[in-house]
């Protein structure tokens, strides 16, 4: 077996290579033992504040009398034309949401409802901020949620070449201080370009140039550097989505496909983040179940599904096994609907998490109830599960990593609603980091789980002589 | 509910403004437990100075990787060099050598050069109005309602006339950033349009889009900030983009409100929350409210509704049917009933003069025109002109003086990065471009993600490295210097022109690849290049050649573009 480290591919010689080209195969490049087993969070951040009380509603009780009195227009009929689709007697999903329904009959799609962030705000830049910093109520951590999690999860050997990702052209903040993460919109258009005959030179005298010194700037521009090297080496070439996965054509579904397809090419991906907006909905927002909303809702759901339908069979891989899709959003929107058949600020809402070990097919969490008395700051709906809660399960059962004191300072509240499966082992309130457990039962706690034979589906190019950089091969 | 179905909500599940005191009162402490945690496990970066047992546990061979060094900053440039890349969108060639014969030493320089600046009017920009003359707009001139009645309500009209003035202005845009010679202007203008940010490409914006950015955001930017903000509050492009057209006494519309608040004016800085009673709110010596709560956005709400646009003409209108009555209580000042349209006009004025807004706007000013992290003496300097001549019509033209002619300002260098829009139009300013913005330069462009006028959510922009140093971003500026390099921006007739002229640029005399290197980095950089870039540079044009030998004509000739499309790339060039 090929053995690959990340920093002997940055810096090796082209000698290295005479002994890989011809033979190597894709699967050398990643880390063909480990990854496989290894788990993938993919966070999903709908900005703008998504209308949680449009996508999953009451459609029964006393708490539908007051949706449709607070909503009446918007309500999601519970009967007839467009009516919502039945989650359990007590909960309808919009129809516009019909692909997550499948997801859910199929149990890979867990519902937490009335969750969120607990801190009193109501500013989207604020709540954003502190949920991805993973600190509510303080702005002042250097390092975003997810970083923290990637520096204290262990299970990452050297031979990862791209730990962790954001699709789109920013970095978020719950990947802030991250070294490691690279962004790309599409792989395909992650090169160098330029002139064909001078652009190995150019790359060649800005890795020097950007090794020069060990600034913010220099870090940005050798990780770029490096990204590049890497992404060229994968070779992706055109991506065509397998089992007939449907993503939208939007900056949403390129970004869940860009995801998809990283982690077919075995890079070692653990952490992934796609943005999407557009839920800002403070007018006309959709009368009913239908509009701007519900097709907006239904590029999420559609989205959603073909990442998990393409990723159910590659080549006899079911990827899907080790994948857990968080999606949040900032805050939920005023219970009440406004006068421009839109919603305000609001607080408590939905969470989705799904994938191969999520105990799907329910709606969990406490529900708080939509009376008066019972809203948060009698308007919006109230919040019962911190939405770490839900972030933690997933970081010790999925990912083995115990070190809440770390990820989410402060909060010593662990207690696993059951959303994945997996081990659970105590989890470390303390700021002294522990030996994560990678992986806490491999194929054991993932029911049917076995370990998937990689499948090399791409060779490196062929040009790789004229390459600059080249991997450093120990045997 | 599968379960825990039967539980509903507790008490303290309920939020309850001892909370938020208690956060807000322990901030620092909380700060500090929050960061001291984080930072413990060193694991990647190496600007942590406590050595740590830790961290052998942790993935240590993988800390390598691209470590920071926090301290590592570049070497101060000369003055000149900074006033370009921070007042401007970088020097074009002769500015330096324009900005040293202004005076004797640095200071009398910069405070000759920054008077120029605050004084636009007084700067002959012929060179610049002919190439906009050039251009044919049609709808740059037009009035408000000119604009309105051709562009956004005509029978039948296109989406391409509609979307006219805001095409217009955008390449209009581009044009002055590269040409103008009122740079600061255009530095100011990107700075209030980011600020009362508009998503410019919609419905309803794009046709008022030239009265936007000529009446509400120009025709103010050295003036009077409470008369921007009335100007901004009543534009047809403020009112339909956060919604205030559709604010009723009947059905409130919190969007707008909210906003002013928070982005427009007292900032995030000064938000206290979600706290139901008023009289928790600690206020400052003069009895008002240090901050703002909810509860202050929700009467707000209320002064605003019934604000209007004219059908007719696009021109802002009062309409009391639909405007809420009664007595509002918004920062701790009562409001009269039956005040009308003066409701929305006394938030202003609460709001304008709030000292939480001056030092907001001025730390937001600093961080566009020093750094990233403005120290805080030239923030509350600029903070205390704001709010002393908060009454004066150059209320702002005095505070941006204060900022550029502060010790800070000249003693900073790169805490910065450029942005897509300061790269691209200081690559163009530097190479001295025949620059044309048309459908090709804009595609590259907009691979950059910074589109003119084109940020969806109310905050602008983001003015701070972090949103533009991902390896996307950095590539895609990389990428977009590639484009303008070679000869791929224009095809037919306009390709040689509008292809970089580098060749042309420099004296014949220059030969050896010492020479050639050297007058490229003063040429563009205004300074030498450090060593460390310098010699990848020299390697790349001398291509193992002896660097003081003279090259051949042919070797400069096919060369020379792709070692300066180098220094575009380099560290050096992307500093502010």
């Amino acid at each position: 077996m090929f053995k690959v480290t990340r920093r002997g591919f940055m810096v090796g010689c082209s000698t290295a290579i005479a002994t890989m080209a011809g033979g190597l195969t894709y699967t050398a490049f990643g880390s063909a033992n480990d990854e496989p087993n290894h788990d993938i969070l993919v966070v999903v951040f709908l900005r703008g504040g998504m209308d949680g009380l449009s996508v999953v509603m009451p459609i029964d009780g006393q708490d539908r009398g007051y949706y449709e009195a607070n909503r009446e227009r918007l309500a999601v009929p519970a009967s007839g034309d467009n009516a919502a689709l039945r989650l359990n007697s007590l909960f309808g999903l919009h129809p516009g949401a019909a692909p997550l329904f499948d997801l859910y009959q199929d149990k890979k799609l867990a519902i937490i409802h009335a969750a969120g962030l607990t801190s009193d705000t109501r500013s989207h830049f604020d709540a954003m901020q502190y949920i991805e910093l993973g600190t509510p109520d303080s702005k002042s951590s250097a390092k975003g949620w997810l970083t923290r999690h990637l520096e204290t999860m262990g299970g990452l050997p050297n031979e990862v070449i791209v730990p962790v990702m954001a699709t789109g052209g920013g970095q978020p903040t719950s990947l802030q201080g991250s070294r490691e993460a690279i962004s790309l919109t599409s792989p395909d258009d992650f090169s160098f370009s330029g002139n064909w005959r001078w652009r190995d030179m150019q790359r060649q005298a800005l890795r020097q140039m950007y090794s020069g010194d060990s600034s913010w700037l220099h870090a940005a521009g050798q990780q770029t550097l490096d990204a590049v090297d890497v992404i060229e080496y994968a070779n992706p070439g055109d991506y065509t989505p397998e089992n007939g996965a449907d993503y939208p054509n939007n900056g949403f579904g390129r970004g869940l496909q860009t995801v998809a397809q990283i982690i077919k090419m075995q890079l070692g991906l653990r952490v992934a983040t796609v943005d999407f907006g557009g839920w800002d909905t403070h007018q006309s927002q959709g009368e009913g179940g239908t509009g701007y909303f519900s097709s907006h809702l239904s590029d999420l759901a559609r989205g959603l599904n073909a990442l998990m339908t393409d990723l159910s069979n590659s080549n006899g891989t079911d990827h899907t096994k080790r994948l857990t899709v968080v999606v949040q959003s900032e805050f939920g929107r005023s219970f009440r609907e406004n006068a421009s058949r839109g919603t305000d600020h609001g607080h408590g809402n939905v969470m989705f998490v799904l994938g191969g070990a999520v105990n799907g097919g329910s709606v969990m969490g406490n529900w708080p109830g939509l009376g008066p008395d019972q809203l948060y700051d009698r308007r919006d709906l109230a919040i019962t599960t911190d939405y770490r809660r839900v972030l933690s399960e997933i970081m010790i059962r999925r990912f083995g990593n115990p070190n809440l004191g770390i990820v989410f300072p402060g909060y010593s509240d662990y207690q696993p609603l059951g959303i994945v499966r997996g081990g659970d082992i105590p989890p470390n309130y303390s700021d002294e980091p522990v030996d994560a457990t990678p992986i806490p039962d491999p194929g054991g706690t993932i029911p049917g789980g076995t370990t998937p034979t990689p499948t090399p589906t791409v060779t490196p190019p062929e040009n790789m002589d004229k390459r600059i950089y080249l991997p450093q091969v120990n045997r | 509910m599968t379960q825990e179905t039967s539980e509903v909500l507790t008490k303290d599940h309920q939020r309850s403004v001892s909370r938020r005191k208690l956060l807000r009162n322990a901030g620092a402490v909380v700060a500090i437990t929050a960061a001291g945690a984080v930072t413990r496990p060193r694991i990647i970066e190496g600007q942590d100075a406590t050595p740590d047992a830790l961290a052998p546990a942790m993935r240590s061979a993988r800390r390598q990787i691209a470590a920071v060094d926090a301290a590592a900053a570049p070497d101060l440039p000369p003055l000149e060099v900074i006033v370009f890349n921070r007042m401007a969108f970088g020097p074009r060639p002769g500015d330096l050598d324009a900005f040293r014969r202004l005076g004797a030493d640095d200071q009398s320089r910069l405070q000759s050069y920054v008077n120029q600046q605050l004084n636009p009017a007084a700067i002959d920009d012929s060179a610049c109005d002919n190439i906009l003359a050039r251009q044919g707009f049609t709808t740059l001139n037009k009035s408000l309602t000119q604009l309105w009645t051709e562009h956004a309500v005509a029978d039948g009209i296109s989406w391409e006339d509609r979307q006219r003035p805001y095409r217009e202005t955008e390449k209009a845009t581009f044009l002055r950033a590269v040409y103008s010679k009122r740079q600061l202007n255009e530095v100011l203008a990107d700075f209030w349009h980011n600020h009362f940010n508009v998503y410019g490409d919609d419905r309803w914006a794009s046709p008022v889009w030239v009265h936007y950015d000529r009446d509400v955001i120009r025709g103010n930017m050295l003036g009077n900030f409470r008369t921007m903000l009335g100007m901004v509050a009543k534009s047809p492009a403020m009112l339909y983009y956060l919604d205030n057209e559709s604010n009723t006494s009947a059905g409130p519309n919190e969007n707008f409100a909210r906003e002013i608040f928070e982005l427009h004016t007292m900032g995030a800085e000064n938000y206290l929350g979600v706290v139901s009673d008023r009289s928790q709110v600690p206020v400052d010596d003069e009895g008002r409210p240090i901050g703002y709560i909810d509860k202050d956005v929700y009467q707000a709400t209320e002064c605003f509704t019934g604000w209007r646009v004219n059908d007719e003409t696009g021109q802002f209108y009062f309409d009391e049917a639909e405007h809420s009555r009664y007595e509002k209580l918004v920062l701790g000042v009562s409001i009269d009933d039956f005040l009308g349209e003066q409701d929305g006009e006394i938030v202003m004025d609460l709001l304008a003069n709030h000292p939480g807004t001056a030092h907001y706007i001025a730390g937001k000013l600093c961080r566009r025109l020093i750094s990233d992290s403005p120290p805080e003496s030239i923030v509350q300097a600029a903070a205390d002109v704001f709010y002393a001549q908060r009454n004066a019509p150059d209320q702002l033209k005095q505070v941006v003086r204060t900022i550029l002619l502060s010790d800070e300002f000249r003693q900073t260098w790169g805490e910065k990065v450029k942005r897509p829009l300061e790269y691209a139009v200081s690559v163009l300013r530097a190479s001295n471009a025949d620059f044309e913005p048309n459908d090709r330069f804009r595609w590259s462009y907009s691979g950059m993600a910074q589109n003119l006028f084109r940020w969806h959510p109310p905050d602008g922009y983001p003015d701070v490295k972090e949103a533009w140093t991902g390896t996307m971003s950095i590539l895609q500026r990389w990428r977009h210097c590639n484009y303008l390099i070679d000869w791929k921006y224009e095809d037919g007739p306009m390709k040689d022109q509008l292809r970089l002229p580098i060749e042309t640029q420099m004296p014949a005399s220059k030969r050896t690849p010492n020479e050639i290197v050297d007058f490229w980095s003063q040429f563009v950089l205004g300074r030498a290049l450090p060593p460390a870039e310098r010699q990848p540079v020299l390697d790349f044009i001398a291509q193992g050649r002896n660097p003081n030998f003279e090259l051949t004509d042919e070797m400069i000739q096919e060369r020379l573009r792709y070692m300066v499309a180098l220094i575009f790339m380099s560290p050096s060039f992307l500093w502010r």
